[in-house]
């Protein structure tokens, strides 16, 4: 026996299955006509699939444990539902299984011939519970294995949060997101978040899963009273296990985690979860779930309070480049490295360069062109004065010239220097609009009209105006004596004089009409001392001719003589012409009664109208001259002589 | 609320359509349906979660339930159109080592017929 027996047990430490070990100890066990049952708990899985081996059946420990004691063969059978043997056995024997001190089978062997069971019955209880053992184990690892998928799902999905929370997202589409992830981390059935409307101050909804909202559409919900009362008071996330005490948590069947979305130190919404699921079904929320559900709110509390800042500097940003580029000032800021932070639309508009090309760059980029700039920009860099150059000209990028009035300041953040403004007044349309008038007004009064656009009435309106015309007499014979182009120099020689006059006396030159002047007074700005201005200039202009015939006769031309004729009354002033070509003039008897005047003036003589002299602060060389019948009038018009000399 | 929306056979597939919330209510409707198929023999399902935005890790473990049940008879379970929270769920919790998904119903039914 001892021989076979070894022999057996070499075979068995040959064999590294375990239930091929539990299979040849049954059938070793089993050689001497003996029966082995082994009752095991159902749950204990492996070791089902040798069923063909060994029974197993369900077993009742309490039954086990009260009835610690050998059984008949036929106590056992009736005890397990076993079909009873045909073979009478005289003995049995019961080995318990137990595995680390809890009760998990029996093995029980029924046999007539005594043979030492012993050692096979030991070795068989050690091989099955050690896969008991084992399979505990495995099942141990398993739950773990289980719980660390969910706890990395938690990590996993604290991450998302962040990266949701971190994305430039509007708060709708945010506020769904949150929901959808928290529903879904948190294993809930439903969910609602509301948020505090900044006008009404009112909570509403802004997100939800899952939930009737019909109930709560209709409501008005405010932080003095129910759940979110208790939320501003409290600042805490919570569990509510009586959700349906609350209006508006009435959805809620077991319970509902609640937290508070803060933002300022103010309650700005509410975030509630509602009947967390298991595999059995609905279950409750504990105190672990409120502790990752605080954390995460504590986080969207912060990102919304974040998303705030940031829409108000949005629309700050949006506001200040709003205004930065309705002016017409072009505007640079550098910082402390030389680099160009930021650039205004007219300041690209000015130097013709895309500004994002030039963001970030070195401002000696932008200014490669304009040595004058870079120098002014060196020495603002090492002073803290500002910089002002007037009428300062530019080279732009596309190789136009410009210019500029550039101011360069430097800028202070909390009393340390971060950098320059440069600020460029461009003066290209105002130098151009400039030229332009300054062909027909006086260059004081294209500053002022450039200074105040609102003094510049340019539709039909009646305004009190004084004209001015001044005719060459005698200018047909004399021309018809002189070449052509010496008529034209002369003419033109002649006029530069007189308008000059004209505009040293804040005149409007109206127009020339062959060789005479048209000048106005009070269009398109009015003074006080229009009348006596145009008085000054038809004496100044008999001054300048006298100057004048006497440089022409040195030439051997022909001196020129003039009569002026001057009225003060209403005009209409204003655009008169065809859409192909208008001029800025003014029409009205008291024009025809001017240009009247001038025609009845003598060679050296001006006459004024009385509505002239009566407003002269100095009205001495006039004498009153006898009344002249004017065509058009029928009345005789009252007037004032003055002879030059 | 959470549903199958439909079933159909197609090039021996047997495709369970959802809508919503994959959670345990709509775990085990896909639970119940794809059981009654097994009884009949129908071993290979695929789930078109293209309506299905959000899971909880209780519908994920119903799908691993199906899967079990299908290892057992030799039968597969298939995803198509996953959503990106849903693709990473199942990964975490497992599911997508012993299932097989696609991006689409149409790459699925190309490459399984």
């Amino acid at each position: 026996m001892s021989s076979t027996f070894d022999r057996f047990q070499e075979n068995l430490s040959s064999i590294k299955s375990p239930f091929e070990i539990i299979s040849l100890l049954i059938k070793k066990i089993e050689e001497n006509n003996s029966k082995c049952h082994i009752i095991l708990n159902k749950s204990i899985k492996p070791l089902h699939f040798i069923n063909n081996y060994i029974k197993v059946k369900e077993i009742d420990y309490d039954l086990i444990l009260k009835e610690k004691k050998i059984w008949s063969e036929k106590y056992f059978s009736n005890k397990f539902n076993l079909e009873p043997s045909k073979t009478k056995y005289k003995y049995t024997i019961v080995n318990y299984i137990s595995v680390g001190n809890k009760f998990k089978g029996l093995i029980y062997i029924s046999y007539n011939k005594k043979y030492s069971y012993e050692i096979l019955l030991n070795q068989l209880n050690f091989e099955i519970s050690n896969l008991i053992e084992k399979e505990n184990l495995r099942k141990k690892i398993n739950a773990k294995n289980n719980l660390l998928k969910n706890k990395t799902l938690e990590i996993e999905s604290l991450f998302d949060i962040t990266e949701m929370l971190n994305s430039d997202e509007n708060l709708k589409p945010l506020f769904d997101k949150i929901l959808y992830f928290l529903i879904s981390l948190f294993n809930a059935s439903k969910g609602i978040i509301f948020l505090r409307d900044a006008n009404s101050k009112n909570f509403n909804v802004q997100s939800s899963f899952n939930y009737d909202l019909n109930k709560i559409n209709s409501r008005i919900i405010r932080d003095t009273r129910g759940v979110h009362k208790e939320l501003k008071e409290s600042f805490k996330s919570r569990i509510i296990n009586n959700p349906k005490k609350y209006p508006l948590l009435e959805e809620g069947k077991l319970n509902c985690i609640s937290g508070p979305i803060i933002s300022n130190k103010k309650l700005d919404g509410s975030i509630f979860l509602f009947d967390k699921e298991s595999r059995k079904g609905l279950t409750t929320f504990n105190n672990y779930d409120l502790k990752l559900f605080d954390s995460i709110i504590k986080k969207i509390s912060l990102t919304y309070n974040n998303l705030f800042l940031v829409h108000s500097l949005k629309d700050s940003k949006k506001m200040i480049d709003s205004i930065m580029s309705s002016i017409s000032t072009g505007i640079i800021k550098i910082n402390m490295l030389g680099e160009i932070e930021y650039i205004n639309e007219s300041a690209s508009s000015i130097f013709k360069v895309d500004s994002k090309s030039i963001i970030n760059n070195h401002y000696a980029i932008l200014f490669h062109n304009n040595q004058e700039i870079l120098d002014i920009l060196e020495r603002a860099e090492n002073s803290s004065h500002i910089f002002y150059e007037e009428n300062l000209k530019i080279n732009t990028n596309e190789n136009n010239i410009g210019a500029v009035n550039l101011t360069i300041s430097p800028v202070f953040d909390d009393g340390i220097n971060s950098g320059m403004v440069v600020t460029l007044e461009d003066l290209s349309n105002i130098n151009k609009v400039k030229s332009t008038f300054k062909k027909y007004v006086s260059e004081s009064i294209v500053d002022e009209l450039l200074l105040n656009e609102d003094s510049l009435e340019l539709g039909g309106v009646q305004k009190d105006v004084c004209v001015l015309f001044a005719d060459i007499r005698g200018f047909t014979s004399m021309s018809e004596n002189l070449e052509p182009e010496k008529v034209v120099s002369l003419l033109n020689n002649y006029f530069q004089k007189m308008i000059n006059v004209v505009f040293k006396n804040n005149g409007t030159l109206d127009k020339i009409i062959g060789d005479e002047l048209m000048v106005l007074y009070g269009v398109p700005i009015s003074y006080e001392n229009d009348n006596q201005n145009a008085v000054n200039t038809a004496i100044e202009m008999f001054k300048e001719l006298k100057v004048f015939n006497e440089k022409i006769k040195d030439e051997g031309l022909p001196e020129i003589s003039i009569g002026i004729g001057i009225n003060f009354g209403k005009v209409i002033s204003g655009n008169i012409g065809s859409d192909q070509q208008m001029n800025y003039t003014v029409i009205g008897d008291n024009v025809n009664i001017a240009a009247r005047l001038c025609s009845v003036a003598k060679p050296g003589e001006i006459i004024i109208s009385d509505s002239v002299y009566n407003k002269l602060n100095t009205s001495s060389g006039f004498n009153l001259n006898k009344p002249l019948n004017l065509k058009g009038k029928s009345k005789p018009i009252k007037n004032w002589l003055m002879k030059v000399s | 609320m959470s549903k199958v929306i439909n079933t159909e056979s197609k090039d021996g597939l047997i495709i369970i359509y959802t809508d919503g919330y994959l959670n345990k209510d709509l775990g085990e409707e896909i639970q119940k349906i794809a059981y009654e198929h097994i009884e009949n023999g129908e071993l290979n399902f695929l789930l078109d979660l293209k309506q299905s935005n959000i899971v909880n890790s209780i519908g994920a473990s119903i799908l691993i339930e199906i899967i079990e049940k299908l290892q057992d008879v030799n039968g597969n379970l298939y995803l198509c159109n996953l959503a990106p929270i849903i693709e990473k769920t199942f990964n975490i919790m497992g599911l997508t080592k012993y299932c097989k998904t696609f991006k689409s119903q149409s790459e699925a039914i190309e490459e399984l017929s």
